[in-house]
């Protein structure tokens, strides 16, 4: 009875050092989300510096490599990319003035009304929603990346640690779990270890897949002669990091833009059916190929964990939501299939 | 000023110098240079054991070897109670669940205060794919000491054949 009473003494005690825990994060938001991409950056990166020491290179050289790469092709970004995406971004700017939107929802707003008439679309007011989705985005929008001495200190800060995470990945897991109590101690590291594989594998082929949806989406918005292909491209790419609700969300403004910007159902067809076939490669060739083996979630549970790693840690949060709740189920079915292994219980 | 950074590092160099002789002369890391001990040493896990704790009891699944650095373990059959063998500093135990996660065959306790270095599977994976070579070299000579382990259990079983058969032929005749 005692000993039954100790138990649940410690679970309560670990819930609560744990809800403690999550609580500081989130105090620490935005200091949390520069060590979190940082990290995230530096295990995509991790093989590679692991195969330029296979080749006889020291860690620390290893790592400077990456980092001269990584800044070749970020300047080759900035000087293609960077002025094609300024250009789309004014041209959206310009475009979407007040009058013609106005009047496009107006359009859109009868179009719909005189249609769907029979489910008893009457009232839409598409034109206050719109703004207020439109106020509200911006505002999210202007919050993340408008403010650009904050950018500047991030783009800075996120190098600089991922640099020494990248550098010192071994020896940060090694202290980390040297604090493990020997009786746990083999469980864990294998535990690590086994999350590791997961994870590092699904990170790193979700960042591949995510850069062949871009371009694959680029190639098809582009050769549809599309308005603002690079942008829709990379919208395309950073939305399909989160599985189920990021294809749509990264098709549906590319629809939007196809029908506000020709008027014409023809090219939304087109749009949606290249959207689709993108959708087949990434769901047929992609996935099995780089992605591999992930726990599988049920799609209500990415659901709710997308909802509250939105919640948590905004945008960030939506796209590691998944892989951590990968992480939590790998380690939970670990733990359980080990627990009488290593003689817990 | 020379003394000062003598004394800062004295403990350190003279620490490090005694973990990679007592690396040197386990089996497992034979033939490497004090380079490569170097490398394998930063890799391993320091842990340190209270007298009397369990290091891992029997059946339980290994992850890999534990090398003594300091103080006693005692390998014991957990169902009997009988001390298998006594390890002392320089010896190694647990060695064969660097290659597959099977159970441990036998328990270890702490017999005093232990200091020891584990090298795990993990690890082991991991020094392959940074240092193929150096990851070689001590699969290699893991290899020669599960061979040499085989030979010496197949004498035995060879020998336990033959007093069979002897016996067999005493009670025949």
């Amino acid at each position: 009875m005692e000993h039954t009473t100790g138990r649940i003494l410690k679970i309560i005690i670990t819930t609560a050092i744990i809800a403690a825990c999550i609580y500081v994060l989130s105090l620490f938001g935005d200091l949390v989300r520069l060590l979190l991409i940082s990290a995230l950056l530096a295990y995509i990166m991790d093989p590679m510096a692991c195969y330029l020491e296979s080749r006889g290179l020291s860690r620390g050289a290893a790592t400077l490599v990456i980092f001269l790469l990584i800044l070749a092709v970020a300047s080759v970004g900035v000087a293609y990319l960077v002025p094609s995406i300024a250009m789309e971004m004014q041209s959206v700017e310009l475009d979407v003035t007040a009058e013609k939107a106005s009047d496009m929802l107006v359009q859109a707003e009868k179009t719909l009304e005189d249609r769907l008439y029979f489910l008893g679309v009457e009232d839409l007011s598409l034109q206050e929603k719109v703004q207020e989705l439109v106020t509200s985005a911006g505002d999210q929008l202007y919050s993340y990346f408008l403010k650009a001495g904050a950018l500047l200190t991030n783009l800075l800060i996120i190098p600089f640690i991922m640099f020494f995470l990248l550098k010192d990945m071994r020896e940060i897991k090694k202290k980390l779990i040297s604090f493990v109590p020997n009786r746990y101690f083999e469980f864990s590291l294998s535990l690590l270890h086994r999350s590791d594989e997961q994870l590092g594998g699904y990170l790193r082929g979700t960042f591949i897949e995510s850069l062949v949806i871009g371009i694959l989406s680029m190639g098809a918005l582009l050769s549809l002669d599309i308005k603002y292909a690079v942008l829709l491209a990379l919208l395309a790419g950073l939305a399909n990091m989160v599985p189920f609700i990021g294809p749509l969300v990264g098709a549906v403004p590319a629809l939007l833009v196809a029908f506000l910007g020709t008027g014409d159902y023809l090219s939304v067809v087109y749009v949606a059916l290249a959207y689709l076939i993108i959708q087949l490669i990434d769901n047929v060739v992609l996935k099995p190929l780089v992605v591999g083996r992930m726990v599988s979630l049920h799609p209500i549970t990415v659901l709710l964990v997308v909802i509250v790693g939105g919640r948590l840690f905004g945008i960030l949060g939506m796209f590691l939501s998944v892989p951590v709740a990968g992480i939590i189920k790998v380690i939970a079915e670990e733990a359980v299939r080990n627990f009488r292994k290593y003689r817990f219980v | 000023m020379n003394s000062l950074w003598g004394n800062i590092f004295k403990g350190t160099g003279e620490h490090e110098e005694s973990v990679l002789s007592v690396l040197g002369e386990i089996p497992v890391f034979e033939g490497l240079s004090k380079r490569e001990l170097r490398a394998v040493e930063r890799i391993m896990h320091h842990r340190h054991y209270n007298a009397e704790e369990v290091i891992f009891g029997q059946n339980v699944q290994g992850l890999g070897m534990y090398i003594i650095l300091t103080g006693k373990v005692a390998v014991i059959n957990e169902p009997t109670g009988q001390v298998i063998a006594e390890l002392e500093k320089g010896e190694f135990f647990g060695e064969l669940a660097l290659l597959d996660e099977s159970p441990r065959s036998a328990a270890a306790v702490a017999k005093t205060h232990c200091s020891m270095l584990g090298f795990f599977q993990p690890d082991l994976i991991s020094l392959t794919e940074s240092n193929p070579k150096l990851g070689v070299k001590v699969v290699t000579a893991l290899a020669r000491v599960v061979g040499r382990r085989l030979r010496a259990t197949n004498e035995q079983l060879q020998t336990a054949h033959e007093e069979l058969v002897r016996l067999r032929g005493l009670k025949e005749d």
